[in-house]
């Protein structure tokens, strides 16, 4: 069982908050979502198998070579930030 | 007294020409936002392509710190929020970092140690954040700068071992050439593990994090710092926090955040960047590239004579012992080339902080020199004067040697041509000789050597003075 | 009238001069406003002709719409959220560019569902999409826009995404072809990733033909994706008309069997008689057709484990949007303040709820019997049909389990009730497989499709094979009301 207090624990870690019936919602959706998953875990000879995290396997890619650069023009980097300040993005101040 | 227990986790920029996973300009610039693409910015489709120069210093660093290699390239992500990281998480290792539990020896002045590794492996840097009380401004240049990151065993026992053993690393990773790990630059930082433990406890003290250190001043500064702290903590009956702290321009460090809350970092593998095999084929290659090392240097030298102050001296820079070695190889006198690279080379470039590489005189230049001194060519005083003036006006010495009819004149009959003249001038002092002053040799020495404008050889000039002056009894 | 044609059509009429470019393309921009306000097709439409062709295509001039979670350098993209709504990215997506340099001619930048996390077309920040077919009706999503412009004849093809069945389904509840190709075949660079290792790049048309076309455009290896594939040198128009005599398919046995349901529907079974039809019709041209058994826990695990690793994956892709610098920034006295409530006002409900289940399943202490066990489940299953298409040419299965839903029968809310024939198409995503589906009738005036899907990397195949079953049947090319029902 997961509290809504620790839902909204979770969503504050993610830098965001909802509404109380949100919070519901989502309450509901992770008793379900929980179910789900214990189906996953019973799984047979899951313990042995290698977690996948790439759809194709055996893959034949080589890294990128170092010499050929690609920079924006400043402009362009800071066109879609709402305040900047000598060619760099303003923000209110950071809390260490 | 307590036992102080240090582990320090370096991140240093690696000197690739483009970014780890962009196409960006790795370059240090003070104009802000002009070496950013969309990669680095973290914009919505963006996709990460790693670089492969990055790759291969990365495991020449692994290599050259004796760590188990990884068999494949596997990066993951760290996910936190912070105005610093574009993209919301930094592409790290930390299923398979390329380097597992290395060891490097380091000497720490007399006193041969050993640090050992946890782990190495290559990340990410984050863009820089100005600030004041009101706001911050941030530059992306350095997001996405690769960053190898070196993280030891709690395994050094004091201030002092730290940073000899850092000045180590930093000679290492320059030796590499895979980072200019200048702290100027901010190209080398370091995170400091600190506890403090009862000396005959078994286990470790509580540990206490201080983060992005700056400079090699900075680590002892908060070492020292910590030390005091601690000390202080628990000679009172208190318990050390288990915390984050950062040190400030005071020489203190404060807290940032109590460990209790330590931030799940919610690690899992980079989904775009698929796994790279690493062959030891080319592991074997980029093996060869790693140069003798500073450790194996000093080593060496300790086996021809050399004694472990001077060797420490040679060594702190590559390019120094690769000039001494080249040196040594062309003079005739081993012990010349060692006393002329400390006594000389190395003042001259203290004086005016140049780089060896930059120094007109060649090794091939500085060698004909010593042996011509040593066998009496040209004396000592006017050699160092030739090879001043080699310097400051970049002419070869034998070419300046010539101008100045410099050759030290070692002919007997040439000699005694002078000595008689000297003999005849000065008759008092020839009386004083005979009367008993036999120390007034060396002022007929002098007056030959005046004749001949210092050119002379003092120690032939002697001998013949000597037997003249007998002779004519 | 240049609704109903295709692309080989328009390149005619294009080649014979006998309607320009600019011409067709005002066409469909007066199309595109005309069904706007029903149908709510575009986020943005361009009104502008805007040619940037560097060479000659079979798409030279021809109109298409790109979804709008496609990177548009100078062009508004809002990945249909709040939070991107007056975003203008200053790059372009590998397939944007690949589409300009082949002359192609954007018309609009189409809706889809927020972010592309989900399946009904309702969660788009301006609005609901319409079915064309049933106003009533969702066409699902998450490309829904591309589809509902591809079936009104508005464009002969548009772009869109598919993580879990996003380009398949909504074609399907639209009557159109939509293909997924091969994971990697086109790069993702410029692609809002919602679940990078289930993210694929797919094609809406009216026909198999003209998504082999636009498709043999797309693909090839790019420097900007390491998960590109190299570059072949066939072309998968040349391949599309070959005999597929003694091909081999197979579709899971009690899955499309009625009697395996109890409580089914009429809907249901048209639907699975639907699809016995198209297997007879399979049969005919030489195909043979054979019934095979999957474990039913490794059926029902798909479902979990794709909600398992999509979200998880969501949630990390989308911490870029903090309205730092770029996307709507509100205001706040310190920048956590601004972070939280620029990703507290700009989210919709829907997509918090699904950030919040990903950031569970990845949490230390829920990783391992979470999210990774999803992942080893993921294995067990692409490993299991690997080894059926070493058996196999392909897989064919009824695309849905049923019509287009309407508006207040289906919600994006996470259901305890699924069928596997709901969720099938999500294999095609798990193992990065080639996966097409083509209309193949109607039921209760709606349109179905079947899905085929094949082994990695056998895109020319599947598209010859769909290409050859569709000859049979005559629902190519159709727009909503010249159907022939």
């Amino acid at each position: 069982m997961i509290t809504k207090e620790a839902l909204k624990k979770y969503a504050n870690l993610l830098m965001f908050d909802m509404s109380d019936l949100e919070y519901q919602t989502l309450e509901e959706e992770f008793a379900i979502i929980l179910k789900q998953m214990a189906l996953i875990g019973k799984i047979e000879g899951i313990e042995n198998v290698k977690p996948m995290h790439f759809p194709i396997i055996n893959y034949q890619v080589l890294p990128r070579d170092d010499d050929k650069t690609f920079n924006l023009d400043v402009n362009d980097v800071l066109l879609n930030a709402k305040e900047t300040s000598a060619n760099q993005v303003k923000v209110p101040k950071v809390v260490e | 007294m307590y036992k102080v227990v240090i582990g320090l986790e370096i991140h240093a920029e690696l000197n690739t020409n483009t970014k780890n996973f962009s196409y960006g300009k790795n370059d240090y610039t003070k104009i802000p936002n002009i070496n950013v693409n969309e990669v680095d910015l973290g914009l919505p489709g963006i996709l990460p392509t790693v670089n492969k120069e990055a790759i291969r210093k990365a495991l020449k660093i692994a290599l050259a710190l004796n760590c188990n290699i990884a068999d494949e390239v596997l990066f993951d992500r760290k996910n936190y929020y912070y105005p610093d990281l574009p993209k919301g998480y930094q592409i790290t290792q930390s299923t398979k970092p390329f380097g597992l539990k290395g060891w490097l020896i380091y000497y720490l002045n007399n006193d041969k140690k050993t640090v050992y590794f946890h782990d190495i492996h290559l990340e990410e840097d984050t863009a820089s954040l100005e600030g004041n009380n009101n706001y911050s401004l941030i530059d992306y240049n350095r997001a996405g700068i690769p960053l190898i990151e070196i993280v030891t065993e709690p395994c050094l026992y004091s201030a002092d071992e730290a940073i000899a053993f850092l000045e180590y690393l930093r000679n290492l990773l320059v030796f590499c050439n895979v980072s200019e790990a200048r702290s100027d630059k901010g190209q080398i930082r370091c995170d400091v593990n600190i506890s403090l433990m009862n000396e005959n406890d078994s286990v470790l003290g509580t540990k206490v994090e201080i983060k992005g250190i700056n400079s090699f001043v900075g680590v002892r500064t908060a070492i020292e710092y910590e030390i005091k702290r601690q000390t202080e903590v628990l000679n009172s009956g208190n318990k050390i926090i288990q915390e984050t702290r950062r040190i400030a321009d005071d020489g203190k460090t404060y807290s940032m955040r109590e460990k209790v809350d330590a931030v799940d970092y919610k690690y899992f593998v980079e989904p775009n960047i698929p796994p790279i095999k690493i062959t030891d084929d080319y592991l074997a290659e980029i093996r060869k590239e790693i140069p003798e090392l500073q450790y194996e240097r000093i080593e060496r030298y300790l086996n021809n004579g050399i004694s472990l102050t001077d060797a420490q001296i040679i060594t702190k820079d590559l390019d120094v012992s690769n000039y001494f070695d080249a040196l040594e190889s062309l003079v005739n006198n081993k012990e010349s080339a060692r006393k002329w690279l400390i006594t000389f080379v190395l003042s001259i470039l203290n004086k005016g902080e140049e780089k060896i590489n930059n120094l007109f005189l060649t090794p091939a230049m500085l060698a004909n020199m010593i042996n011509k001194i040593d066998n009496g060519e040209i004396s000592a005083l006017n050699g160092k004067e030739v090879l001043n003036e080699a310097i400051l006006t970049k002419k070869d010495p034998l070419l300046l040697i010539e101008e100045k009819g410099l050759k030290q004149i070692g002919n007997e009959e040439e000699l005694l041509k002078y000595i008689n003249e000297v003999i005849i001038e000065n008759p008092k002092q020839v009386a004083d000789y005979y009367a008993g002053k036999e120390s007034l040799a060396n002022f007929f020495v002098g007056m030959v050597m005046k004749k001949t404008n210092m050119q002379a050889n003092p120690v032939i000039t002697l001998k013949l003075v000597k037997e003249e002056l007998d002779k004519r009894k | 009238m240049y609704s109903k044609m295709m692309i080989d059509d328009l390149r005619q009429e294009l080649d014979e001069n006998k309607i320009t470019g600019e011409g067709l393309f005002k066409e469909a921009n007066k199309l595109a406003h005309k069904h706007q306000e029903k149908y709510n097709s575009f986020v943005t439409i361009l009104d502008n002709y805007n040619f940037e062709g560097t060479s000659n295509t079979l798409i030279t001039n021809i109109p298409y719409a790109l979804k709008d979670n496609f990177s548009t350098k100078g062009i508004l993209t809002t990945g249909s959220s709040n939070i991107l709504k007056d975003y203008i990215p200053p790059y372009d997506a590998t397939v944007y560019k690949k589409l300009k340099e082949a002359g192609a001619i954007l018309v609009g930048k189409t809706v889809l569902d927020e972010l592309a996390m989900g399946g009904t077309g309702t969660t788009g920040h301006t609005g609901l999409v319409r079915n064309p077919w049933d106003e009533s009706r969702m066409i699902g999503g998450s490309s829904s826009g591309s589809a509902a412009a591809v079936a009104l004849g508005i464009v002969p093809f548009a772009i869109g995404s598919d993580t879990g069945d996003s380009v398949r389904k909504p074609a399907c509840y639209g009557g159109v072809v939509g293909f997924k190709p091969t994971y990697g075949r086109i790069s993702r660079y410029g692609l809002f990733a919602f679940a990078s290792s289930l993210d694929h790049v797919g094609v809406i048309s009216r026909s198999v033909r003209d998504a082999a076309i636009v498709t043999d455009i797309l693909k090839g290896c790019d420097e900007n994706d390491m998960t590109s594939l190299p570059d072949e040198d066939i072309k998968y128009i040349d391949n599309i008309n070959l005999s597929v005599k003694g091909k081999k398919l197979f579709y899971l046995k009690d899955i499309c069997d009625i009697n395996y349901y109890p409580n089914k529907t009429p809907e249901l079974e048209d639907i699975l008689n639907n699809f016995k039809k198209v297997i007879n019709n399979c049969q005919k041209i030489g195909i043979e057709v054979y019934e095979e058994e999957i474990n039913k826990n490794l059926l029902n695990a798909i479902y979990p484990v794709y909600n398992t690793i999509s979200c998880a994956e969501a949630t990390s892709n989308n911490s870029n949007l903090t309205g730092i610098s770029f996307g709507v920034r509100e205001d706040g006295g310190n920048i956590n303040q601004v972070i939280f409530n620029s990703r507290t006002k700009g989210f919709s409900e829907l997509i918090k709820r699904r950030f919040v289940i990903g950031s569970y399943v990845l949490q230390r202490e829920n990783q391992e019997k979470l999210f990774l066990n999803a992942c080893r489940v993921r294995r067990l299953i692409v490993e299991k049909f690997n080894s059926l298409f070493t058996k196999y040419d392909g897989f064919i299965m009824p695309t849905s389990d049923a019509i287009a839903p309407k508006f207040n029968e289906k919600t994006d809310k996470l259901s305890d009730q699924y069928l596997i024939l709901g969720n099938h198409l999500i294999i095609g995503n798990f193992g990065g497989y080639p996966s097409i589906t083509i209309p193949s009738g109607f039921v209760d005036k709606m349109p179905i499709g079947v899905c085929i899907t094949s082994a990695v990397e056998n895109d020319a195949l599947i598209l010859n094979m769909a290409h050859e079953i569709e000859e049979t049947m005559t629902y190519r090319g159709m727009i909503v009301g010249e159907e022939d029902v």
